[in-house]
C-alpha cells in the first residue's frame, strides 16, 4: 500500500534543486531508510516540495534550530601532526565555518529540518537561513506545514514567506519574539512576576542593596 | 421562513479553554448557523511549559526522565523514542530481550490509553454506567502496570541501550493471568460499542473525515486508520521487536466518531494478543548494556507508534552530555487540524464528542 523512498531519490532531488544538494542515506537493520538532504539554496525548497508531493510524501515534522558557533578551543586540541602543519600555515587565516551552501555558522543563523515520511522511510530536507532571514513557506504544498512554521516563527527570528496565517501559535502576542534564543524568566513568561518586596528581601539576604 | 434582516443567522460561540466537556484546556471559536457548525478557529497555548527548552539544559540521561513527563497517557512512548534517537546516533543495537520488554511496556500503555478514551466517549454520550464499567476494566491494566513497573502511569522502563525492568517467572504468570481476565471483558466492550443504540446514535455518521482529507491534514494513528489509511509505524518502520511479531493493522472506511472508537477497541484486543506473544517469545539475556553509553556527535530521527499515532523525535548532539537540540512532534499535533473537516456540518451538541474522538493530548501538543 505504501511506496518507499525510491532508489534514485538522490538524482531526482538534484534535478529539483539545481543549486546543489548534500545527500546521505542509511538503511538500518530493520530495513528502514533515513536520508538527509541539505539544500545549498532555500529557493530550491519549492521545487523539492513539488517533487515530494509527487512521491506521496507526508510532512511529518519541521525542526528549527540555531546551531552554536564551533568552539575555538576544540581546534587547538587536535593531535600533534595537525598542530605542526597549522603552525607552518599560520599566516593563512582559516575561513569562517559555513553550512553547505555558504550560510555562516556563527551562532545566529538557522537550520530548518523538514522531516518527510515516505511509506515509513524518513527524508530530512535541510534549509539554512540567516538571522532575521526567511525561507519560503511549504503551506502551498503541504497543509501540515502551517502549525510547525508558526511555532518556529515564534521561537526564532526567522520567517516563512507566504504563510497564510502567520499568527503566534502557542505563545501570547504580548511576549517578545524569538523566545528560544534568550533566557526569559519563567515568572515573566507566565505573567506571574512577584512583588518588589520579595526582590528587596532576596537582595538584602545576599547582602546587597535594592 | 423568510430571512429577517434584523437577526444575524450566524453567530460565534466560545468552547473552552475551560469547559466541562474538555479534559484539558483548548479554546475553540466556533461559528454557528442555528444549530450547525460552519467554521472553527483553534487557539492553543494554554499549557505551554517550555519543555523543549528544558531538554537542551539537561543531560541525555536526565532527558530520559524528563521526556517521560511530557504526557501521562503516552508517557512511555516519549522516552522510548528519545532513547531510540540516541541509539541511532551511537549505533547501539539493544539486546534482544530488551527489544521485547520495550514492546511489552508500549502495548500495556496502549491498552490503558485506548480504554480511557473509549470510556470518556461513553461519558460524553451520557451513558455513565458504561463509562464506569470501561474504567473498571481499565483498572486491570492499571493494576498490571503498578505490579510490574511499580507505577500506574510513568513506567520508567526505558534507558539508553535497553530497559530498566525485568520479568521473572512469577511476574510473567501474573501478567498472563491479568491478560486472561482482561480479554473477555474487552470482547464484551467491543460487542457493546458495536450494538448499543445509545452509542451508535451519537457516534455513527458524526464528525466524519474523508480519506483524502485525512491525508491532506497528515492525520496519524487511529484517526487516520478509521478513515481508511493503512499506516502504522510498527509495521512500515519496525523498531524494537515488532518485526518478530504479528502486528494487525485494523482500518475502517467511514471516518466517523464510531469508527475511531472501534479502531481503538480492536487495537486493545490486538495488543493483548501481542503481549501474550511477547511473553511466549521473550528470549533470555541482558536487559541493557550495563553502562551509560557515551553519545557521540551526530543527528538522528526516530519514530514510534504511540497510542495516538506516529510520534517522531529529532535529536542533534555535539559529543557533549547535553544535547544541542531535541525536537519532537506528537500525534495530536497533526490531528487537531482534522477537526476543521470533522466539524463541518456537525451540531453544537456533538462538539465535545468530536473533540474527544481525536483523543487529543494538549500537554503533549504544547509541551
Amino acid at each position: 500500500m505504501t511506496t518507499r523512498l525510491p532508489t534514485d531519490i538522490e538524482a531526482r532531488l538534484l534535478a529539483a534543486a539545481p543549486g546543489g544538494i548534500e545527500f546521505s542515506s542509511e538503511k538500518n537493520v530493520q530495513g528502514v531508510t533515513y536520508a538527509w538532504c541539505g539544500l545549498a539554496q532555500t529557493a530550491d525548497l519549492a521545487s523539492v516540495a513539488k517533487l515530494l508531493v509527487e512521491l506521496g510524501a507526508r510532512l511529518s515534522m519541521i525542526s528549527g534550530l540555531q546551531p552554536p558557533a564551533p568552539a575555538v578551543e576544540e581546534e587547538e586540541e587536535e593531535d600533534d601532526e595537525a598542530e605542526d602543519s597549522e603552525d607552518k600555515a599560520e599566516p593563512v587565516e582559516k575561513p569562517a565555518p559555513t553550512t553547505f551552501g555558504g550560510t555562516a555558522i556563527d551562532g545566529t543563523t538557522y537550520e530548518i529540518n523538514y522531516h518527510f515520511d515516505i511509506g515509513g522511510d524518513t527524508l530530512t530536507v535541510i534549509a539554512y537561513a540567516p538571522h532575521e532571514g526567511s525561507v519560503p513557506s511549504l503551506t502551498p504544498y503541504f497543509r501540515p506545514a502551517s502549525w510547525p512554521e508558526r511555532e518556529i516563527m515564534e521561537m526564532y527570528a526567522v520567517t516563512f514567506d507566504g504563510h497564510p496565517d502567520p499568527r503566534r501559535l502557542f505563545i501570547d502576542a504580548s511576549i517578545d519574539k524569538a523566545v528560544l534564543e534568550r533566557l526569559i524568566p519563567y515568572s515573566t513568561l507566565v505573567n506571574a512576576a512577584s512583588t518588589k518586596d520579595l526582590w528587596d528581601r532576596v537582595l538584602a539576604g545576599k547582602g546587597g542593596q535594592s | 421562513m423568510s430571512a429577517d434582516p434584523q437577526i444575524s443567522k450566524v453567530s460565534t460561540i466560545p468552547v473552552g479553554p475551560l469547559h466541562v466537556a474538555l479534559e484539558e484546556p483548548m479554546y475553540f471559536r466556533i461559528d454557528v448557523d442555528g444549530e450547525n457548525v460552519t467554521g472553527v478557529d483553534i487557539n492553543a497555548g494554554h499549557v505551554h511549559r517550555g519543555v523543549e527548552y528544558l531538554t537542551m539544559k539537561r543531560t541525555m540521561t536526565q532527558n530520559v526522565v524528563l521526556t517521560e513527563r511530557i504526557c501521562s497517557l503516552c508517557s512511555n512512548s516519549h522516552p522510548e523514542t528519545f532513547v531510540m534517537a540516541a541509539e541511532n546516533i551511537a549505533g547501539i543495537t539493544i539486546p534482544e530481550r530488551a527489544a521485547f520488554l520495550r514492546v511489552i511496556a508500549a502495548e500495556v500503555k496502549r491498552v490503558a490509553s485506548h480504554l480511557f478514551n473509549v470510556a470518556i466517549l461513553a461519558h460524553l454520550t451520557g451513558y455513565e454506567m458504561l463509562f464506569m464499567h470501561v474504567m473498571q476494566i481499565r483498572e486491570i491494566a492499571q493494576d498490571l502496570k503498578e505490579t510490574v513497573f511499580g507505577n500506574r502511569m510513568d513506567l520508567a522502563a526505558m534507558c539508553i541501550g535497553g530497559v530498566r525492568y525485568n520479568l521473572d517467572a512469577e511476574m510473567t504468570a501474573y501478567m498472563l493471568g491479568a491478560l486472561d481476565k482482561l480479554e473477555p471483558e474487552v470482547q464484551a466492550i467491543i460487542k457493546t460499542y458495536k450494538t448499543n443504540s445509545s452509542i451508535l446514535r451519537r457516534t455513527r455518521g458524526v464528525g466524519v473525515i474523508a480519506k483524502d482529507e485525512a491525508i491532506s491534514v497528515g492525520a496519524v494513528g487511529p484517526v487516520a486508520r478509521a478513515a481508511g489509511i493503512d499506516y502504522d509505524v510498527r509495521v512500515v518502520a519496525p523498531y524494537a521487536a515488532y518485526n518478530k511479531l504479528t502486528v494487525p493493522v485494523p482500518t475502517l472506511k467511514d471516518g466517523d466518531v464510531w469508527s475511531r472508537a472501534m479502531i481503538r477497541l480492536y487495537e486493545v484486543a490486538n495488543s493483548i494478543q501481542m503481549l501474550r506473544d511477547c511473553l511466549k517469545l521473550l528470549p533470555g539475556g541482558a536487559i541493557n548494556l550495563g553502562e551509560r553509553p557515551d553519545i557521540p556527535a551526530g543527528r538522528a530521527v526516530a519514530k514510534c507508534e504511540a497510542p495516538r499515532g506516529e510520534l517522531i523525535y529529532y535529536l542533534k548532539t555535539n559529543g557533549e552530555e547535553i544535547p544541542e537540540r531535541v525536537k519532537w512532534r506528537v500525534p495530536s499535533f497533526m490531528n487537531w487540524d482534522a477537526l476543521h473537516f470533522m466539524f463541518k456540518g456537525s451540531k453544537i451538541a456533538d462538539i465535545a464528542i468530536i473533540v474527544n474522538s481525536i483523543d487529543p493530548c494538549v500537554s503533549c501538543t504544547e509541551r
